[in-house]
């Protein structure tokens, strides 16, 4: 029992629950020994017209009476199993959801960074199902079926050793075959699974680039690609049947080959005396019987390797490290501080030795080619990540020691995504700020030049949002993100500068709400066009992950720099024409 | 039981699989057979326990060479039992594979063929869905329940015609106490089924929308510490969910449990008979072996009934599978012209073009009439939501016009073959899409007759030349590989290279608005310049600088075109154009500083 439940995710499913639907699955498989018990009787009566006795018919309606008791027993049992089992296994799955939910929750904002979170999430969702399926059909049953074969076979074997034996001996066998085979079906399984894994990334990739590929000759190409991995899924499923089916096969056949050795051992028993008909007929009766559950155990116990393999990712998920953090903020020095940060990602060396203050009341820009480290410095202020090197603080505090929750009420954020819910306009607004009235919520949306799309909006603020507000356009939705900002009045705002571009057409209604936004802030921007940032107080130049110029604008095109060098260029970019 | 619904999905699912026809023949014969074999070990019981009642109680006359080749026939009856039973399932496993693997073949071939505009809209989780959910149910239909379907069919069958060799009497009983098992069952399936199982979908769908949700909405979430709040709203979801499943399994629990009891419990129904007919009896002997048979044969027919059970539930599930690859299979392909047409020229001619995305939906266009001239640049520019991004939809035929109709040369693109179509238009989007191929396989997309050199011309007048030639295998380089990826910009510059190699005499143009470094944007321009060279150019303008020297200007608004004309012309005018034009100016003198703060 201990060697299955290795193969399930302990951390997922509590031990107790099991315990309890592996009970009464157990009660339920004994109770179904109670038709056998009463057929047992029934024969022993049968048989006493020839062996020279008096049969009682009276007797025998006194068994179907109890035999009918025994129905009934057997319904209630089944029943309170049934509930058991499937009480058992929704509240394991809503257990497990809600702590997935729960670590997911705690996750740095380094894990959502990814291309694929929906493809992620569902995949999770796949998981939670997967196990609560094993909950329900599997892991009880299997452990309750061991358990009660144990059982009886213990107890037969106060009947009759030999016998028992008989009907046992291969039981071990075909676990072992099992057991000696896992690893070659760990492998098939692992192979089937990344085979499937393959099929979807390049159906995926098929979709994704169907626009390039019908406008291309690419479909006959991308269609073989395609085509050889689905062909791939069909080949390991073949193998994986082929060689899960031949062990189970293999198992089954000896297992049941028990009844053909009862008959065997009994009547070399009988026919030396040693045993008496009744006894050999109850084993014949049993033998009939008692493979069924257990080649139901053995039949799913491929299952349960193929779920721990399809489940790791959910397990990757659970095993990895959360943010910690306990200390609050505590000073109104809202200034930000580096002291020879150096972050890398993946073992790519992102950020060097970075040291500056962004104080507050101030424009810091951050200025550099793509890929130089503008927003990686953003991400690690408001501690999306952790550095390695070095201390990022906020006024005197280590940010590695603040909970991020509680870090994340210091800063608003503008940038070029925009998510917004599945929700009316106004609860879009409101996550700035959860307890905000609704005049708040107007007068944040009136500084955002929102009101005038919300009010041409059929319900206006009480609109519903598509998923992810797909009916507003660009400008709109960034807006909506800046009315959300006004309204959360963070001491700190992190701005992408490109955002005030979005929209071209109503680039100026963005402008103000972003003016609006900085007043009196500590502000640290990712910026874009050089002009806009020409008058900030404090311009940081990055390239390849290290500060290489700092200054005004002024200081910076008094020089020869690279600012100076990136903002001509633009100059030019900007007199181009089509 | 959902009778009515899940029968034409049913057999529906098997004229999907009706190309493995023979190896689903094969597997129900090897499942008959399987099920035959099944009951052979019972009626070895049977022939023992005749033999040994015969020379009761005197054993030692037991005849244990017949008796040891009745265990012989258990066990050779036992392995032909499982053999076959594994030949059937093999057999229902290749044809379910085979299906599967035909059906993704033709679901992705249709989906080739079908307008893009549906890609567009349905996004590709819809179409995911049907390759890895609802394609992997039917394959589990075929290879696990059918022979399953096949061997419980059977089995009351065989049990029919065992009533009559033995004794009817109690062959009828045990055939009662069967029928009465499977009523309960069924009756409490048929109550509620079909609208339990639409409800049950719908639950499942909405804890799937909400974790999507939460996980998608996650960074914003905890950038306004909100966490708890979302979590919350998950967690409500989840309750929901699983409260609802728990209530449904629930709904069976006493007939599920009946049938449990009953099947494990036939023997009752067969022993009132038994006494009756033995009270009656003059050959006690023979009458004690049926007897004896029935009580030891019944227990059987319970194993094999109870895979009936699960067969009806997940026959439920695969209806819906059935349906949603059939809604996907359903959407009309685009009519496909095969006679060639002569294109004069290579200008690109609107004429009273409406055009709306749903059937009753707003019209996205309204009576759209312009003249891109060849080898000339137009630009469109207004408002999001204008009609901009319809019009460049409509020419590479993403859709097809409600009104009016798009010549090329002259030519109605609907009467062009998609090749003639994408041999005459090429585009440059906002969002580029790589693959993660080789960058070579990027730029050229198929076209297998580019030589090397064409290759490198084309970079290197759309400047990637420069940064292919750093990469570690240059053009050979695959992308998304040990952590390769492309900058927006230099992503921008690889798919005007594409736009090069392909040469077509007409471009469409998503000016880019994402932002890329001065030095990248410069590039950029560049590229673009050289790729526009001589080609009828339709361009989503959105800085109007750029587009100051268009040979013309279209001016959209809310599906209408306002205005038509050269920039100076529309200043002069000064209609909507020359505001859009003061208000692009306005934007252009801010920038951030304290001072701007109030």
């Amino acid at each position: 029992m201990s060697r299955c439940r290795s193969l399930i995710p302990t951390n997922l499913i509590s031990a107790k629950g099991l315990t309890q639907a592996a009970v009464s699955c157990f009660l339920t498989s004994l109770s179904l020994m109670i038709p056998f018990a009463i057929s047992i009787q029934i024969f022993r009566e049968l048989l006493k017209p020839i062996t020279g006795s008096d049969i009682s018919w009276t007797r025998l309606w006194i068994y179907f009476a109890v035999g009918i008791a025994g129905l009934l027993i057997n319904f209630l049992f089944s029943r309170y199993d049934y509930q058991k089992t499937y009480i058992f296994s929704y509240t394991e799955a809503k257990h497990t959801r809600l702590k997935v939910a729960e670590q997911m929750r705690k996750m740095p904002m380094s894990f959502f960074n990814i291309k694929n979170l929906n493809e992620l999430s569902e995949n999770i969702m796949d998981d939670c199902t997967n196990i609560e399926t094993a909950s329900a059909n599997i892991l009880p049953q299997l452990i309750a079926n061991l358990a009660a074969s144990l059982f009886i076979c213990i107890a037969l074997s106060f009947w009759d050793w030999r016998m028992a034996l008989a009907l046992f001996i291969m039981l071990p066998i075909s676990l072992l075959i099992f057991w000696l085979s896992r690893k070659l079906q760990t492998k098939l399984f692992a192979k089937h699974i990344s085979s499937k894994l393959e099929a979807g990334k390049q159906s995926q990739e098929y979709f994704e680039g169907i626009k390039v590929i019908r406008s291309s000759d690419l479909d006959a190409n991308s269609l073989k690609h395609l085509l050889a991995a689905f062909d791939a899924v069909r080949r390991t499923s073949i193998q994986v049947e082929l060689t899960s089916g031949t062990l189970l096969s293999l198992s089954v056949i000896l297992l049941r080959s028990g009844i053909a050795i009862v008959a065997y051992v009994g009547i070399q028993l009988l026919s030396a005396g040693q045993i008496d008909f009744l006894l050999f007929l109850t084993f014949l009766l049993i033998a009939s019987r008692i493979y069924g559950p257990l080649l139901t155990v053995l039949s799913l116990l491929p299952d349960l390797l193929y779920l721990r393999i399809s489940t790791q990712r959910l397990q990757e998920l659970m095993d990895g490290e959360v943010m910690g953090g306990t200390q609050a903020v505590t000073s109104d020095d809202q200034a930000i501080s580096f002291e020879n940060v150096s972050f890398a990602y993946a073992q790519e060396p992102v950020l060097s030795n970075i040291s500056f203050v962004a104080k507050k009341g101030e424009i810091t820009a951050l200025v550099g080619p793509s890929g130089s480290g503008k927003s990686s410095i953003v991400k690690l202020a408001a501690r999306f990540w952790d550095v390695d090197t070095g201390v990022v603080r906020l006024g005197q505090v280590d940010v590695k020691n603040v909970d991020p929750e509680e870090l994340m009420r210091h800063f608003a954020f503008v940038f070029q995504d925009v998510i917004l819910f599945n929700d009316t306009i106004e609860n879009n607004i409101r996550i700035g700020k959860s307890d905000a009235s609704t005049d708040e919520i107007r007068a944040a949306a009136e500084a955002a030049g929102c009101s005038q799309f919300i009010n041409q909006l059929p319900d206006a603020y009480q609109t519903m949002l598509g998923e992810n507000g797909a009916t507003l356009s660009g400008g709109e939705r960034q807006r909506l993100s800046i009315a959300r900002a006004l309204l959360k009045d963070a001491p700190i705002v992190i701005l992408d500068e490109a955002t005030a571009a979005l929209d071209p057409e109503n680039e100026v209604y963005v402008q103000r709400a972003i003016s609006k936004l900085l007043a009196g802030k500590t502000v640290l921007v990712i910026a874009h066009r050089l002009r806009t940032i020409v008058d900030a107080d404090h311009i940081i130049v990055l390239d390849e992950g290290k500060i290489v110029e700092e200054g005004t604008s002024q200081q910076l095109l008094a020089k020869d720099t690279l600012f100076k060098r990136l903002y001509q260029t633009q100059q030019d970019n900007c007199s181009w024409r089509l | 039981m959902e009778d009515k619904k899940s029968k034409p999905a049913l057999s529906r699912l098997f004229e999907l699989a009706a190309s493995h026809k023979v190896l689903l023949l094969l597997s129900g014969i090897f499942a008959t057979v399987a099920t035959i074999a099944s009951f052979i070990p019972y009626l070895a019981i049977y022939l023992i326990i005749g033999e040994i009642i015969d020379v009761y109680p005197e054993f030692q006359n037991i005849n244990t060479q017949v008796i040891l080749s009745y265990a012989l026939l258990a066990l050779l009856a036992v392995a032909a039992d499982v053999l076959f039973y594994f030949l059937a399932s093999l057999s229902a496993h290749l044809a379910a594979f085979g299906t599967t693997f035909e059906l993704k073949q033709s679901f992705i071939k249709h989906i080739t063929r079908i307008p893009l505009g549906f890609h567009l809209n349905l996004g590709s989780g819809r179409f995911q869905k049907v390759l890895k959910q609802d394609l992997d149910q039917m394959e589990q239909f075929i290879a696990h329940n059918y022979p399953d379907i096949v061997a419980s069919s059977v089995a009351p069958l065989l049990l029919f015609i065992l009533l009559f060799i033995f004794d009817w009497r109690f062959g009828l009983a045990a055939f009662i106490a069967v029928v009465l098992a499977f009523g309960i069952q069924l009756a409490a399936m048929g109550a509620s089924g079909s609208e339990l199982m639409s409800k049950l979908q719908k639950n499942s769908a909405d804890l799937t929308a909400s974790t999507v949700e939460y996980v998608r909405a996650m960074p914003v979430i905890k950038s306004f510490g909100q966490t708890a709040r979302s979590f919350r709203q998950l967690a409500d979801a989840i309750h929901n969910y699983s409260d609802f499943m728990l209530r449904y399994a629930l709904k069976w629990k006493n007939s599920t449990a009946a049938f449990i009891a009953l099947i494990n419990n036939i023997y009752l129904f067969i022993l009132p008979v038994g006494i009756y007919i033995g009270r009656r009896s003059t050959d006690y002997r023979s009458f004690l072996r049926n007897f004896l048979f029935y009580l030891l044969f019944t227990p059987a027919i319970a194993s094999i009934l109870h895979k009936f059970l699960y067969v009806m539930s997940s026959s439920m599930r695969v209806s819906g599978a059935v349906q949603s690859f059939d809604t996907i299979l359903a959407l009309p392909e685009f009519p496909q012209h095969c006679a060639h047409q002569r294109i004069s020229d290579s200008s690109v001619k609107f004429e009273h073009v409406s055009f709306s995305y749903s059937k009753d939906g707003p019209a996205a266009l309204s009576d759209i009439s312009f003249t891109a001239p060849a080898g000339k640049l137009t630009a469109i520019v207004g408002p999001s939501g204008g009609g901009k991004s319809s019009i460049a939809h409509l020419i590479p035929r993403f859709w097809d016009v409600s009104k009016g109709r798009i010549l090329i040369g002259d030519v109605d693109v609907r009467e062009m073959t998609e090749k003639e179509l994408m041999q005459q238009v090429s585009f440059v989007f906002q969002d580029v899409y790589l693959f993660n191929r080789s960058i070579r396989e990027n730029i050229c997309l198929g076209s297998t007759d580019v030589s090397d050199a064409e290759l490198i011309a084309a970079s290197q007048a759309a400047c990637c030349h420069e940064f292919i030639s750093k990469l570690p295998n240059a053009y050979d380089t695959v992308l998304g590989e040990s952590g390769i990826h492309l900058s927006g910009g230099e992503a921008q510059r690889l798919s005007i290279a594409r736009a090069m190699i392909r040469n077509t005499p007409i471009l469409v143009l998503d000016e880019a608005t994402a932002f890329a470094d001065p030095e990248n944007e410069r590039l950029i321009q560049t590229g673009l310049r050289s790729l526009m060279e001589g080609k009828t150019v339709i361009v989503i303008a959105h800085r109007l600088s750029t587009i100051k020297e268009a040979e013309q200007i279209l001016v959209m608004n809310e599906g209408r075109l306002l205005e038509a004309g050269y920039h100076d012309s529309l200043l002069e005018s000064g209609q909507v154009y020359a505001r859009l034009w003061k208000r692009y100016q306005d934007s252009l003198k801010w920038g951030m500083r304290k001072e701007s703060f109030s």
